[in-house]
């Protein structure tokens, strides 16, 4: 076995919850609407692939691996449970769920979970609260009521600001907001009401996303239609610029393309990815980084739930890649945090030496202002940022 | 065996005349194929020949065919059917006595119809006229025969009325190459003397040269020269095509077959060339044949310059099978090191082109095709230019000259005005007018080559419906006001995106390649200024504003390996670019300057 596989700081446990209870138009993740499952089949499903998967040798901390347990400790440093909306579950499926992590990983550095702002109240998430949650990420994406209809988001403005300060008053501190920008119809102006209001609700992090056009969602195919029309490409940069320049004004530090933290409040979880390091996904669609291999769960509910019950492995996909590969993926995720490559650890982490390695972009994209290069580390640069897919590409193969 | 039982001839026809169909009619008449054995266009052996409708190279058959109680040898030479294979068909039909003219009655008489009956005619073959699908509900069959009465002089009472899909009317066909073609002269007893009218490369016997013994004979382990060469060989395997290889211990006067002496690769024998013996040869080789005229150039650059001895190795492929094609090495300042290759004409690069992506893994980035130019300088030199990029300054050239052809194009006559005016924009000078029947008409032309080489024929379809068909002949070169437009990508001149055209339409030109350039060349990080130049001077620019936005908003967990496999294809894109400075220009770029539409 390759040692250096395992040789990683820390590792994140991810549960996808695919149910929503209705699908938004621009959705490209892997979700069905609620009524059509039992819920409690689903959460002791996703109970049993855990459990299997934990009693895996691969799932033991690197120490116990090496012979040293350390009991009480959690090998999951972050935990995530996302979707789908996770907050369409029953109270109880949730609690159970939540309970059951817990009671294999007490304590981890992070425990996030994702919430429509339309399906909390301060009940649900203070029984949150006390199953162990530390995060709460809502999902807000505007303050227009228009976009939110464009959207096909069921939640109103309102229920943002409630959901935020029902948060803080059950104890959350740690609440972060996901915005999405370049709705079609929003404005710069619409935008900026959306970040300011955002700001305003004292939230801890905004992650802001650009509108993806996922293939084979309805918003796709109104565009394909002509039915949609897509903001203009340089007013989406325009808000892209905006939202660096408020957030930052507003003491919220960029650090990753999409994603912004006031100082000690980025996302754990997310810098793992970032940083490269294993993850387990579990549930319908979950994808997973672990002993070097990257697989994806069955994207079907039914088939999901039959195969965990049936003992069948729920792997829908697996991919393992070569040292090369994984520096490249290394590099590509690293690249999207402001504080880019940091070389002692790529070194370590992939045994490449990253300047070396890409040499040849580095040198092209460092005249181009792209690229910026420390002793230390190696990063975009702002200028980079808005069109980093065009540099990043050349630093996914070698 | 006496001569007087041998027919040697061709088959020559329009594209999709039914040459072909006709030729698998006679071998399967004379029982060379059985039905169930029998493929379709036995002759054409290459995919893409088969693909286009087009045979690329001469093959040679050989039947048996009774007649009044005797059996006759037929030997069936194939010939290409398109205007840029002129060469081979030349070729082929020196190695016969005769040839079947072939006219769809649908279609009736066509460009390559008179081109292909001049070249007989040159070659010294009898004619035979022949009018194939008359089974059509929409031959017309008597309008056809008055066409080739009037055109090419074939009496129409004398032309054979056939379906070479049904069969109908072959046999007698095949009568009439017995009674009516002259046998070859019997000469042999005289010093040997082959032809060498065509070659292939077979990866295991080396190459196979396809041979017309005029005098004397081959033998087995004879030891033979090429004349031309000086080469000696041993014969290690005579034969003729049945259609496989059937070898035999003897080729006599008169006769077609193959040859193969050990001679490794195409570039060892040329095509035209006179096989004699070594101990008692003849005094002159037989009259060879023309080499291939390359009218057409272009360079070709790998995609990614470590790719270079790659495309070599596909070029020399390439070139094994067919000798007409040629490369080069070639530097060029902008796109580094690549070939310059020469073709006979623009279908013939587009074959060549073809073979290369299928046969070859390997990006290519490909210049507009030019035509070759001659330049006298103020020194008194010839020089011969095939790329824009070595034209001398200005200064020191005297005299600029390009190629010039013969033009024929057949047309209904309501199309007339259409063409005429294409011809004019193109500096074609009309020669004369010849109405083959009432609605029908030959314009026959002087053309500037570089005016007819790229797209003129597409637009002639389209101006005439697609009734109109045109073939050319290369007549000389003739001097022209032509001026060399260049282009500037990001402030850096680049060769390869030069032109030559004639002053009068420079500036339009330029112009025009401006916009095609700013079209074909994507958006970069940042903005692209493109000028053009005549003469040294900036007449126009334009530039290509960068892109604004180009990145993944959401990168987490699950979406890893999908997203690096949009980043690699991504960059796989950029890659099959060309680099100049940092801006990448795709391929269809280099060919888009060439675009004169509007």
């Amino acid at each position: 076995m390759n040692s250096k596989k395992h040789d990683f700081k820390s590792a994140g446990l991810y549960v996808h919850i695919p149910f929503c209870q209705t699908k938004c138009r621009y959705c490209g993740f892997y979700s069905e609407p609620i009524k059509k499952h039992s819920s409690q089949r689903l959460i002791s499903a996703i109970i049993t692939e855990l459990t299997e998967k934990r009693g895996q040798p691969a799932l033991l901390a690197p120490s116990v691996v090496e012979g040293s347990n350390v009991e009480g400790e959690s090998f999951f440093q972050t935990i995530y449970i996302g979707g789908g909306s996770p907050s369409c579950l029953p109270t109880k499926q949730l609690l159970r769920l939540i309970g059951e992590i817990t009671s294999q990983w007490p304590k981890p550095e992070e425990f996030t979970i994702e919430v429509n702002p339309g399906q909390v109240n301060k009940d649900i998430l203070s029984q949150l609260r006390t199953a162990g949650v530390t995060r709460i990420s809502i999902g807000a994406q505007s303050f227009a009521s228009e976009e939110l209809t464009f959207l096909g988001r069921r939640h109103s403005v309102a229920d943002i600001g409630r959901a935020v300060r029902s948060a803080k008053g059950v104890g959350f501190d740690n609440i972060g907001l996901d915005l999405i920008f370049a709705i079609p119809g929003s404005t710069l102006k619409s935008w900026k009401h959306s970040l300011r209001s955002a700001i305003d609700l004292g939230v801890r992090h905004i992650s802001a996303y650009a509108l993806t056009y996922e293939e084979q969602t309805p918003l796709q195919k109104a565009v394909e239609t002509g039915k949609v029309t897509p903001v203009d490409e340089e007013t989406d940069r325009q808000m892209y610029e905006m939202t660096i320049d408020e957030l930052e004004k507003a003491g919220f530090n960029q650090y990753e393309i999409s994603n912004f933290a006031k100082p000690g409040f980025e996302c754990k979880h997310n810098l793992n990815y970032w940083a490269n390091n294993p993850y387990l996904g579990i549930g319908p669609a979950a994808g997973s980084y672990w002993q070097g291999k990257r697989t994806l769960n069955i994207a079907d509910i039914k088939k999901y739930i039959d195969g965990v019950e049936q003992g069948k492995t729920v792997t829908a996909e697996s991919e393992t890649p070569d040292n090369i590969q994984v520096a490249c993926e290394t590099a590509v995720l690293n690249l999207r945090r402001r504080c880019g490559i940091i070389l002692d650890e790529f070194k370590t982490q992939t045994g490449f030496d990253a300047a070396k390695l890409f040499a040849e972009p580095i040198g092209k994209y460092k005249k181009l202002g792209l690229i910026r290069t420390t002793s230390k580390r190696l990063c975009l640069t702002r200028k980079a940022l808005p069109i980093a897919d065009s540099v990043l590409c050349d630093f996914s193969t070698t | 065996m006496s001569t007087e039982l041998i027919r040697n001839f061709s088959i020559i026809a329009h594209i999709d005349h039914g040459k072909s169909t006709l030729a698998d009619r006679i071998m399967e008449i004379t029982g060379l194929v059985s039905d169930r054995e029998k493929k379709d266009q036995l002759l054409d052996d290459m995919d893409i020949e088969r693909e286009r409708g087009i045979t690329i190279k001469a093959s040679a058959v050989t039947m048996n065919y009774e007649h009044a109680g005797k059996t006759y040898m037929l030997n069936l030479i194939d010939t290409p059917g398109h205007v840029d294979f002129h060469y081979e068909v030349s070729r082929a039909l020196t190695a016969c006595e005769g040839a079947l003219l072939v006219v769809d009655a649908t279609q009736g008489v066509q460009a390559q119809t008179v081109a292909n009956a001049y070249l007989a005619t040159e070659a010294g073959a009898e004619i035979i006229g022949v009018i194939n699908k008359v089974d059509l509900p929409s031959a017309q069959p008597d309008i056809t025969a008055e066409e080739i009465e009037h055109v090419l002089g074939i009496k129409k009472l004398d032309c054979f009325h056939i379906s070479a899909k049904t069969g109908m009317g072959v046999h007698e066909l095949l009568d009439a190459v017995v009674t009516l073609l002259p046998p070859p002269p019997d000469n042999s007893d005289k010093p040997t003397a082959a032809l060498v009218f065509d070659s292939e490369c077979d990866e295991y016997r080396g190459v196979i040269c396809y041979v017309r013994v005029f005098s004397g004979e081959l033998n087995i382990k004879q030891k033979i020269r090429f004349m031309g060469t000086g080469r000696t060989h041993l014969i290690t395997e005579l034969g003729k095509f049945t259609p496989k290889m059937s070898p035999v211990e003897r080729l006599s006067a008169g006769e077609v077959g193959y040859v193969i002496a050990n001679v490794r690769q195409l570039s060892d024998i040329t095509i035209g060339d006179t096989i004699t013996d070594d101990a008692s040869p003849v005094d002159k080789p037989l009259p060879g044949y023309v080499p291939p005229m390359q009218m057409v150039f272009s360079d070709f650059y790998p995609g990614n310059n470590t790719d270079y001895p790659n495309l070599r190795l596909a070029f020399e492929k390439l070139a094994l099978n067919d000798a007409s094609f040629s490369f080069i090495p070639q530097n060029s300042p902008a796109l580094g090191f690549g070939f310059r290759c020469g073709f006979l004409g623009l279908l013939h690069m587009e074959i060549v082109q073809e073979r290369l992506e299928r046969e070859n893994d390997i990006d290519v980035v490909q210049t507009a095709p030019t035509v070759s130019y001659e330049v006298i300088t103020t020194d008194g030199r010839t020089l011969k230019i095939d790329s824009p990029s070595d034209l001398p300054d200005t200064t020191q050239i005297e005299e600029l000259r390009e190629p010039y052809v013969r033009l024929e194009i057949i047309t209904t006559t309501d199309t007339i005005g259409g063409i005429m005016q294409l011809s004019e924009s193109r500096r074609c000078k009309l020669i004369k007018t010849d109405y083959l029947s009432q609605n029908r008409v030959m314009m026959q032309y002087k053309a500037p080559l570089a005016e007819i080489v790229y797209d003129f024929y597409d637009l002639l379809k389209g101006i005439s419906h697609g009734y109109a068909t045109m073939d050319y002949e290369f007549i000389g070169f003739e001097v022209g006001d032509l001026v060399k437009i260049n282009i500037l990508v990001n402030k850096i001149p680049v060769d390869a995106l030069s032109l030559i055209v004639h002053r009068s339409v420079a500036e339009n030109r330029g112009r025009k390649m401006l916009v095609r350039l700013r079209k074909a060349i994507p958006r970069h990080q940042f903005e692209i200024p493109l000028q053009v130049a005549i003469g040294g001077k900036i007449i126009a620019r334009e530039s290509i504003k960068p892109f604004r936005k180009d990145v993944t908003a959401k990168l987490y967990g699950g979406d890893v390996t999908r997203k690096m496999k949009v980043l690699k294809r991504q960059r796989e894109g950029k890659k099959r670019m060309k680099n100049i400075g940092a801006v990448q220009i795709p391929q269809d770029a280099f060919m888009s300057i060439l675009d004169t539409s509007d």
